[in-house]
């Protein structure tokens, strides 16, 4: 049912436009920049980490573009002293790269720019950069990411190498790999593959499964910049879950930026308001207050949010895809959407529609992270089949 | 045989009534003849939008996506990935079009409003919005026009744009979108259309009631606190912004309208007043 990877490449395709002239190389000053330049702070103190083996100087919190609602946000963040800005090929239909370019302007020079690309061949990948170039306006990107990869086999030699090419031209300063799921299973091939950087879906709710793939990867000299910070708690895609306290955000962000092994932060950011809020947390320390918001806040969401460490994988001994059953739950008691639940369950294999987990004298399924999978599987149960 | 297959269709439609539900949206790949179903037919709700795009998801929930029906074809070595979403109300499924269509290139007359490059479709009609991107390189174009024909008659709904964009002046105009939060940069302003001149930026936010337009006129002054008031709808002022350089703001009932970044030789309250004479 998940073709994602197909969606991906075909996204991409379809936003990918005619490039009337190749992205000029440039050998100049900018690329070799390595410390940040000096620039209007708004009073906060301007915090910094060194981004692995890249040099580059990256503050603490960085700016993610993805929807954001207006240029002059991207602009402040700049003048605020933001230097890291992530943008992508396949944001905002396509035209994220463009809104994202023209807010810098000459500004782009004083600041790291990341995108990512979402085909999935070398040559492909190599074409999207080059449309990257020229709706971003610059002649280099300072990051460049294969976009999504959650299993070794994604990161191709094919596109590794592609990627080694555009370094090679010019066009980009570093290259590396965007995780949204299964962080461990990646490691060893981002090491192997000599990537520079990762950046991954990392917070506060997948710290026991995910720092060790963190701190690993910072080890090898990896830079390692954290999205999706908040833990999409509450928020877009999430209305499950309980609504987030107002003063969760800087929690969650200071959370993420106390790791040594995290360089940087990109946090989407709407408007001005958020921006604001997001620059007074990089200089604050993480402290009592914030961990006690935190764990209240895992307590909350500990029953719905599924960490998506694939723990649960295979665990069943009737061979239930567990994560899925929960989420039908969650669509019919969470969502009031009975009709979708029920028919999601029925398209699973009848031998695992027929499963009665009270049959079973206990469960062997755990979730580590607290999710009341037994609880869960039964409702599904008394609720669809 | 027949006579199954008529009680199956109109069980299905009962049970989507007694939901509350409209028959679902889906693409079929028989829809354009010549093209066949390759792998399932994909469906996805916000809970689960992110597995198949990822962070792109969060574009789709900015516009209050509720679901989306997709499915693959092929035709010899063609590939088309179509997928429908259900956006909620067309002022967002048209909004979603104004925020994802390249403003370089023309429209396609299809739907609310549409567009066709050589290797995707997107529209907008009704609550729904509709795309297509496709395989391998070149020029589909002929064969997206036979889908966006295919497509705009499977879904019901509008095929006219919301009214809000014909209040913005046409000529001159770079980009006209549904900000779906933020507008300006602005949490106050909630959501609205902006519309991009090369002479300044046009906006029209909505509020509940004149009462709630009128509240945020106040936090907006409170934020601006060097302005200047002006005899303009039921109350306006002007004000100047490092980054939304010379604006004027009038509240019009329970619309807020008014122009940021204006350049010089243009005056802000003046565009404003004509914006506000359009909004019905």
């Amino acid at each position: 049912m998940n073709n994602a990877p197909s969606r991906r490449n075909f996204l991409a395709a379809g936003l990918a436009l005619p490039v009337a002239a190749s992205a000029t190389h440039s050998t100049g000053s900018g690329q070799s920049q390595s410390s940040p330049p000096a620039r209007p702070s708004s009073g906060a103190a301007l915090q910094y980490k060194t981004l692995g083996k890249t040099g580059m100087k990256v503050t603490t919190v960085g700016m993610g573009c993805m929807v954001t609602s207006d240029p002059t946000v991207v602009t402040r963040a700049a003048d605020m002293g933001i230097n890291y800005f992530d943008s992508s090929r396949n944001y905002q239909g396509g035209q994220n790269e463009r809104m994202v370019g023209t807010a810098l302007g000459a500004k782009r020079k004083n600041i790291f720019l990341a995108s990512k690309c979402d085909r999935n061949d070398g040559a492909s990948i190599l074409a999207e950069l080059d449309t990257s170039l020229k709706e971003l306006g610059t002649d280099y990107l300072d990051v460049w990411h294969l976009h999504g990869k959650s299993n070794p086999a994604q990161i191709s030699d094919d596109m590794v190498a592609a990627q080694q090419k555009a370094k090679q031209q010019g066009k980009v300063r570093f290259i590396g790999v965007s995780c949204h799921q299964n962080l461990p299973a990646i490691v060893d091939r981002v090491i192997e593959a000599k990537l520079d950087v990762v950046q991954a879906q990392y917070s506060f709710a997948q710290d026991a499964t995910w720092t060790p793939a963190v701190e690993k990867l910072a080890q090898a000299g990896i830079g390692v910049i954290a999205m999706k910070v908040m833990a999409r708690a509450g928020g877009r895609g999430g209305a499950a879950q309980p609504k987030r306290p107002a003063n969760f955000g800087a929690s969650a962000l200071r959370w993420v930026i106390k790791n040594p092994s995290v360089a940087t932060t990109v946090p989407s950011m709407t408007d001005i308001d958020q921006l604001e809020e997001n620059f007074t947390a990089m200089s604050g320390q993480f402290g009592d207050a914030d961990a006690k918001i935190l764990s209240a806040r895992l307590e909350e969401i500990r029953p719905y949010y599924c960490r998506t460490c694939g723990q649960c994988d295979g665990q069943c001994p009737k061979g239930l895809p567990v994560p899925e059953m929960v989420r039908y739950v969650m669509y019919a008691d969470g969502y009031g959407q009975f009709p979708l639940g029920r028919e999601n369950f029925q398209r699973m294999a009848q031998e695992h529609q027929d499963v009665r987990c009270g049959d079973c004298a206990e469960c062997a399924v755990q979730c580590p992270h607290g999710v009341h999978v037994a609880q869960q599987l039964s409702r599904a149960q008394e609720l669809f089949a | 045989m027949k006579r199954l297959l008529c009680s199956l269709v109109f069980c299905a439609f009962v049970m989507a009534a007694a939901y509350g539900q409209a028959p679902a949206a889906a693409p079929s790949c028989n829809m354009v003849p010549g093209w066949t179903q390759a792998g399932e037919a994909r469906y996805y709700t916000a809970d689960n939008l992110f597995e198949y795009m990822d962070g792109n998801s969060e574009g789709y929930f900015s516009y209050n996506f509720q679901n989306m029906h997709g499915v693959t074809c092929k035709k010899g070595d063609n590939t088309f990935v179509v997928d429908i979403s259900d956006m909620g109300d067309s002022d967002n499924a048209y909004g979603w079009f104004s925020d994802t269509r390249d403003m370089r290139q023309p429209e396609y007359p299809v739907g609310m409003g549409g567009q066709i490059v050589p290797r995707r479709l997107i529209f907008a009609k009704g609550k729904y919005y509709l795309e297509i991107a496709a395989e391998p390189e070149g020029d589909h174009t002929p064969d997206l026009k036979l889908w966006a024909a295919a497509l705009a008659k499977s879904v019901e709904g509008s095929t006219t744009p919301p009214a809000a964009f014909s209040w913005f002046p046409k000529e001159k105009q770079q980009s006209l979108k549904l900000a779906p939060e933020s507008v300006l940069g602005l949490r106050l302003l909630k959501r609205g259309y902006v519309a991009q001149y090369d002479y300044g930026k046009a906006f029209v936010v909505f509020e509940d009631t004149p009462d709630s337009a009128a509240a945020v006129m106040q936090k907006l002054r409170e934020r601006f606190t060097d302005n200047t008031a002006a005899k303009l709808g039921d109350e306006a002022f002007q004000t100047t912004d490092k980054y939304l350089g010379r604006l004027c703001f009038i509240r019009k009932g329970q619309y807020i309208a008014g122009y940021s970044i204006t350049v010089d030789g243009m005056d802000p309250a003046a565009l404003s007043a004509a914006l506000a004479a359009k909004i019905r």
